[in-house]
């Protein structure tokens, strides 16, 4: 009872992170059952129906009920601490949108038993994460099982901007002493950006749902082509919001790469305001990226050249950021402890998604492979190897802060090398398969077209994904059973949360601290060479 | 009484007279149930659109009741809770540092960089090299001094795909225009990178920038050029392409290389790097 009225910033947060691996659970088991239909050609484990209905909850459920809780989950155990305040600036506020995420999430699986199915059963929301019009309009989607997705997403789109309110104003509005915006860690920056993209990219996905929800209770045609609506409009709209919603998922993650890098390379973050600018930078972009998503809806020359310049464009404070860690890693002395072998294992995924992500705005090409599981490569490589992988490496490096306890190492290195495996196992195939024409979201598929061996190897890869991820649940438990006492700053770290007690205070500190340079602690640490002197 | 206040009151029991006494002088907001109250009641309004019209009742008054019970727990007096830590108002001073040495232990690397302007003279002399070999490519092995430039000028305009070899191999203003252009332009970005990156490259600076850099980007070139320049694809001559490639870096090089460096200005204030103030650590 006492973790359901508290508004600490700390309780609220290891919530979020707690249910967003549960949600991480469900949707992992979702995505399991649609590996094991397509493992072989024209299998029959799972009938088309619910083959539609496990992507499109698989989708929805890794998007909004496990990347985004566990981000601002994260960003919201951490701002505090790592500004040197007390809570967030909001704390009320902070609970209010954490529980509007939960009931959202729940009303989203709601749907399984309350939604109007065949037969009186319940039943989930089958038209994909992205919802397109017409498929969403009443002659197509009967029942309500679209009014749940459009209900719980919307709920639970309200409390992250709720969150993004309180990202904002506590990071600029509440620092210590000494902390100018130039020596927050990076973390604060990717949040700060994070924020502001969700306050305009959320409300436009809402608005949306609002449109399609009026279509489809009282009668609207803002979708349907039959009566004057435009099915591409939605494409927009939804695309406005989900691609800033891809640097959503993957600029805080950037933040736990520009942590956690430093610290087990033993240097300072190469570049810190190149950093900055980039973070800015990809913020702004983002933007202007959105209908390289549409390339095969016909938009004509002049926007499709657009939109793969903006895409293009994007790569370039991407790449900084890329360069910029090896850049803190070359020459530095390396502990390749188990965060540290997560965050470059997201480089190196990142890079690769990031890469085939250049190939895709290309048009030519997106015209080829538009829709096929190239496309679901590159994204996975992007949103698992990147964001997921991130997750982890945050979760072994502040676990320690928030439980007091350690993670077991040997056991986190076989987390890590099981999913790095099970991970290329699953998804590098998919580039071929997809190359090969294999177009995603497809149920089955007839022996003779040459992605068997592909569609089998991606499938294998599953099992060992599961092996990684049992492996982290019992380590976590047991760390938290019997774990060894951390102490309060472990990795001899230098921002200001290793300042403060292991798990901290409800207060965070018994004083506030002051900020003498983008490493404090190093300063605390350090007198006879403090960063001080050279910022 | 809560586990919290006992807790409380026994620390305060246990203290000496002097902490008893010590004010509490920084106070935390109370747990409340008023946000997951209206957040409940919210969702169950919403909820209320696929399920029965009734629960939008209830969800009303859970929303209600919430938001009146979160307005009283901020207004008149927000309800806090106090914490017992002394002088928590007053920020931990910021630690005494050693004096600061004369020279600094510390490397910034690189210490040194070509001034920027450097890099456009490289990128002028590059270009030049690069024209030379180019128009010697034309003149002796293609038959024409325009076909070069009007292949290039085939990066950005597509409709040079559809001339013939004819037209190719004379005179077009606006495809001489567009390739001049063209060239100065990616000559330019190309010796800003040089700028930047000959003093970071290890040892031999001019062997990096005017060898194995140009034989990476003709490897490049090799394996994009159908999809960049087709045209340019059909009639390129892969070792004078090569050629080219290496006379710009090595005259860009060489120019960037013989420019005179400067310290880096990292960490310098705005006046010290317009040269309005000068400073003893000034080596300008």
């Amino acid at each position: 009872m006492q973790w359901a009225i508290s508004v600490d910033h700390k309780k609220l947060a290891l919530m979020y992170i707690g249910a967003g691996l549960c949600f991480f659970l469900v949707a992992g088991l979702e995505a399991a059952f649609m590996r094991l239909q397509l493992a072989r050609a024209e299998n029959d484990v799972i009938d088309p129906e619910t083959f539609n209905q496990l992507f499109t909850m698989h989708g929805t459920t890794m998007v909004f009920l496990v990347g985004m809780p566990i981000l601002l989950g994260f960003g919201n155990y951490l701002i505090p601490l790592m500004v040197g305040a007390r809570d967030m600036a909001f704390p009320r506020l902070n609970a209010f949108g954490f529980w509007l995420f939960i009931f959202g999430g729940l009303l989203l699986y709601f749907s399984y038993l309350g939604a109007d199915g065949l037969y009186g059963a319940g039943t989930a929301p089958d038209v994909g994460w992205f919802a397109y019009a017409p498929l969403t309009s009443r002659t197509f989607s009967r029942g309500n099982s679209t009014d749940y997705w459009i209900l719980g997403i919307m709920v639970s789109g309200f409390g992250s901007m709720t969150t993004a309110i309180n990202f904002i104003a506590t990071i600029l509005c509440m620092r210590c002493p000494g902390m100018t915006l130039m020596r927050m860690p990076m973390i604060g920056w990717m949040m700060l950006v994070v924020a502001f993209l969700v306050l305009v990219a959320i409300p436009i996905l809402t608005g949306a749902q609002i449109m399609l929800l009026l279509d489809r209770t009282l009668g609207a045609h803002f979708f349907d082509p039959e009566t004057q609506g435009s099915a591409i409009l939605w494409q927009h709209l939804f695309w406005f919001f989900g691609h800033p919603e891809v640097y959503i998922l993957i600029l805080p993650a950037f933040g736990f790469v520009s942590e956690i890098m430093p610290t087990f390379s033993r240097k300072v973050l190469f570049g810190y305001p190149l950093m900055v600018a980039a973070t800015v930078g990809i913020g702004f972009i983002s933007l202007g990226v959105w209908a390289h998503h549409m390339f095969v809806v016909g938009l004509g020359p002049v926007l499709d050249s657009f939109f793969g310049a903006t895409t293009f464009l994007i790569s370039v404070p991407t790449g900084i950021k890329i360069f910029n860690w090896l850049g803190t890693m070359w020459g530095g002395r390396l502990h390749f402890t188990t965060p540290m072998l997560f965050v470059t294992g997201f480089v190196a995924m990142f890079v690769i998604g990031g890469l085939t992500g250049i190939m895709l705005a290309t048009v030519p090409l997106t015209w080829q492979l538009s829709d096929s599981y190239f496309v679901v490569g590159h994204f996975h490589y992007v949103l698992f190897g990147g964001t997921v992988f991130g997750i982890f490496g945050a979760i072994f490096y502040w676990f320690p802060k928030a439980t007091g306890r350690l993670l077991d190492e040997r056991l986190g290195k076989w987390t890590f090398w099981l999913l790095f495996i099970g991970f290329t196992l699953t998804f590098m195939p998919m580039h071929v398969s997809g190359a090969l024409g294999m177009p995603r979201r497809i149920y089955t598929y007839e022996a003779d077209r040459g992605w068997e061996i592909w569609n089998l190897i991606s499938s294998i890869g599953v099992p060992v994904q599961m092996a990684g991820v049992a492996i982290f649940l019992w380590n976590a438990i047991r760390a938290l059973r019997r774990g060894p006492v951390a102490g309060d700053d472990p990795w001899d770290a230098w921002t200001l949360e290793w300042g403060t007690t292991s798990p901290p205070p409800e207060w965070n500190f018994d004083r506030i601290p002051t900020c003498t340079s983008a490493r404090p602690l190093w300063d605390r640490k350090n007198p006879e060479d403090p960063d001080a002197y050279y910022e | 009484m809560t586990e919290r206040a006992e807790q409380r009151e026994e620390r305060a029991a246990l203290a000496p007279r002097e902490a008893r006494e010590m004010p509490y002088l920084r106070a935390i907001p109370r747990p409340t149930p008023w946000p997951i109250i209206t957040a409940f009641g919210v969702t169950f309004m919403f909820a209320a659109i696929v399920t029965n019209i009734f629960v939008v009742v209830v969800g009303a008054v859970f929303a209600l009741v919430g938001v009146i019970g979160w307005f009283r727990e901020v207004f008149p007096h927000e309800n806090v809770e106090a914490i017992p830590v002394a002088d928590c108002e007053i920020p931990l001073p910021p630690p005494e540092f050693a004096p600061r040495p004369k020279k600094t232990p510390r490397n910034v690397v690189p210490e040194r960089i070509h001034p920027y302007r450097s890099g456009v003279k490289g990128a002028i002399a590059g270009a030049i090299a690069m024209a030379v070999v180019a128009a010697a490519w034309g003149v002796i092995d293609a038959g024409s001094l325009w076909l070069p430039i009007n292949l290039l000028a085939g990066t950005v305009l597509p409709s040079i795909g559809e001339a013939t070899e004819a037209q190719l191999k004379t005179f077009n203003a606006t495809w001489f225009a567009t390739s001049v252009g063209l060239h100065a332009f990616l000559s330019i970005s190309v010796g800003m990178v040089f700028v930047v990156s000959l003093p970071m490259m290890p040892r031999r600076p001019l062997l990096a920038g005017g060898l194995i850099a140009p034989v990476i980007w003709t490897g490049i070139a090799w394996a994009t050029l159908r999809v960049v320049n087709p045209t340019l694809e059909d009639y390129i001559s892969w070792p004078w392409f090569l050629g080219s490639q290496v006379a710009f870096g090595l005259a860009c090089g060489f120019v960037i290389s013989r420019a005179t460096m400067v310290p880096l200005q990292v960490g310098w204030s705005l006046e010290r790097r317009m040269g309005v103030e000068r400073t003893e650590g000034d080596e300008s």
